[in-house]
């Protein structure tokens, strides 16, 4: 419905033309790099997440990859079309919902909508019924008169992404897009990112929720310290490091962990803890290859610290 | 291609214009208030122990001198509040960014509202002035006048607002730039009266310029065609620098 005409699912496996491809990007601020040559292959149809901690560079990649901000070094294709020599023709085909709500606060939510239209060049005849049909959908129909400042959170972004829907946007960016959001708000916008990416559009997102990452992605990127550490889908991560996890408690109630690629092998080093209730046998997640690759950070005398 | 442009500066305007018909009674209440401040203290306060002024009462001098004043006042600080409020606390500047729009518009959408802001608050000064005085001679050299001194001082909101990153750096520029300008500019005393060296720095700012084409088109004096052209000039390069950043993802 949101999506003209390209209504029927896409299995990601079908489809490998990489919509995005950008090959060792460099952004410097004087002398901090906040990227360091960090590859981005994202295929059409998929939703790939960028996933990393506060300040891995995930906000400066998607700015290079919207066109916003010039790397410093690196090459930058979107749907074929080069970046800076060609940001025009990449704009009309790309959306982009900031992680910081960018709508005007002090209209109606049904003015912002129109006003992207208007500023995307959708032909004024069409504005107001893609306005009325994305809002329908989006459930935005009863807050259309409401100024922006009005709603809640989860409305704000729902707003944000009505207004990147306006010109039927190929391929859809989302800067932390359920970042302070409550868990209904969170479903819904999820539910929300499926059912468009099942109607065609590519969704390149950014995240540090790991739950966000593995229940929506194709495929993620772990991003640290503005290196790319490790790129698969979710399982083809899991697996990476062992399937398997072992947790048990190390010195001074530090939680350990280790990881098995085999069952067997996993039971056995359970076997050494004897009856210990506190060694944990289970599936790798997600969060053991995110904390693995960007590092478990342990205050080892944490209490020893508070309590001087 | 020149309907494209109008187009294009419609679509990048259409955003500011909702707010602008949201908020007409306390946008203008805003911009009139000093202005009308200055009419009372200048006018009556300061005015009755004033003699003539350039051959004309004290009260017609005054007039054309406080709207070419509210052209800065009105149209600056709105615009430059705004677009740096774009840039870097709602970051909806990115949204036009990343539109299929060009630079060009977006520069002259953003000053677009500066523009009509400009033109409502002065409209509304003159029809106060023609009460207070039957010296004033409305024509379409005022009104062109007046049109351009609301651009290019629009179009420096924009440029400041580019070049901002805190709303310190256009309480500062104000400080610093503005409010001297309004007041030694020409509009309430004329520049001869200064220190040679005040005149020389006043010469060097547009406000100065605007004065006089619309203190002379006002005053049915002989038009000084050269500093409707410097004004102008003024605005041409406030465009191009704009242009410059914008183009170049320098803001």
């Amino acid at each position: 419905m949101l999506s003209s005409g390209e209504n029927t699912p896409a299995p990601y496996q079908q489809l490998c033309e990489e919509v995005i491809r950008a090959e060792k990007i460099v952004v410097k601020f004087g002398e901090n790099v906040a990227v360091d040559h960090v590859d981005v292959n994202v295929k059409r149809g998929e939703i790939y997440g960028f996933l990393g901690p506060n300040g891995a560079g995930k906000t400066t990649t998607i700015r290079v990859l919207t066109t916003l901000l010039h790397p410093t070094s690196g090459d930058v294709t979107v749907n074929g079309f080069k970046i800076p020599s060609e940001n025009k023709k990449i704009r009309r085909m790309i959306g982009f919902v900031q992680q910081m709500i960018s709508l005007d606060k002090d209209i109606s939510v049904k003015e912002n909508i129109i006003c992207h239209g208007y500023l995307q060049k959708v032909p004024k005849k069409d504005i107001q019924i893609r306005m009325e049909r994305i809002s329908a959908v989006l459930g935005l129909t009863p807050f259309l008169n409401y100024t922006v400042i009005k709603l809640s959170g989860g409305w704000k972004r729902k707003t944000a992404i009505a207004c990147a829907l306006m010109h039927d946007p190929k391929i859809l960016f989302l800067d932390e897009p359920t970042a302070g959001l409550d868990t209904q708000s969170r479903h819904m916008l999820w539910d929300m990112i499926r059912q468009l990416n099942s109607a065609g559009t590519t969704i390149f997102l950014t995240t540090h929720y790991i739950e966000e990452a593995e229940n929506l992605c194709d495929r993620v990127a772990i991003l640290n310290k503005g290196k790319r550490v490790a790129l698969g889908s979710p399982k083809e991560l899991c697996d990476k490091i062992g399937r398997f996890a072992v947790e048990y408690d190390g010195d001074n109630h530090v939680r350990k962990y280790r990881y098995f690629s085999d069952w067997d092998d996993a039971k056995k080093f359970v076997a050494t803890f004897g009856d210990s209730d506190s060694v944990l046998l289970r599936r790798t997640t997600l969060e053991d290859v995110f904390l693995e690759m960007t590092g478990r950070e342990v205050t080892t005398d944490f209490v020893k610290v508070v309590r001087i | 291609m020149i309907l494209s442009f109008f187009d294009e500066t419609f679509r990048v305007s259409l955003q500011d214009l909702y707010y602008l018909k949201r908020n007409i009674l306390s946008i203008l209440v805003t911009i009139l208030v000093t202005p009308l401040l200055y009419y009372v203290s200048f006018c009556y306060g300061l005015g009755s122990n004033v003699n003539d002024m350039e051959g004309v009462s004290y009260i017609a001098f005054v007039i054309p001198g406080v709207v070419a004043l509210s052209t800065l006042t009105s149209c600056f600080s709105s615009i430059a509040n705004k677009v740096l409020a774009q840039r870097i606390y709602y970051t909806s500047f990115d949204e036009i960014i990343l539109c299929p729009i060009s630079p060009s518009a977006v520069i002259f959408g953003k000053a677009l509202v500066g523009l009509i802001k400009g033109m409502l608050g002065c409209a509304i000064l003159l029809i106060i002035g023609l009460i207070m005085t039957d010296g004033l001679h409305i024509s379409l050299l005022l009104i062109a006048s007046i049109a351009l001194s609301c651009m290019v001082y629009s179009l420096l909101g924009v440029l400041v607002g580019f070049l901002s990153n805190s709303l310190t750096t256009v309480i500062m520029f104000t400080s610093v730039i503005i409010a001297p300008m309004t007041f030694l500019c020409g509009t309430v005393f004329t520049v001869s009266s200064l220190p040679v060296g005040l005149q020389y720095a006043v010469s060097a700012l547009p406000l100065t310029y605007s004065t006089e084409c619309i203190r002379a088109s006002a005053l049915g004096w002989s038009f000084p065609v050269l500093s409707l052209v410097v004004v102008a000039v003024f605005g041409v390069a406030f465009f191009l620098i704009c242009y410059y950043m914008l183009s170049r993802g320098k803001i």
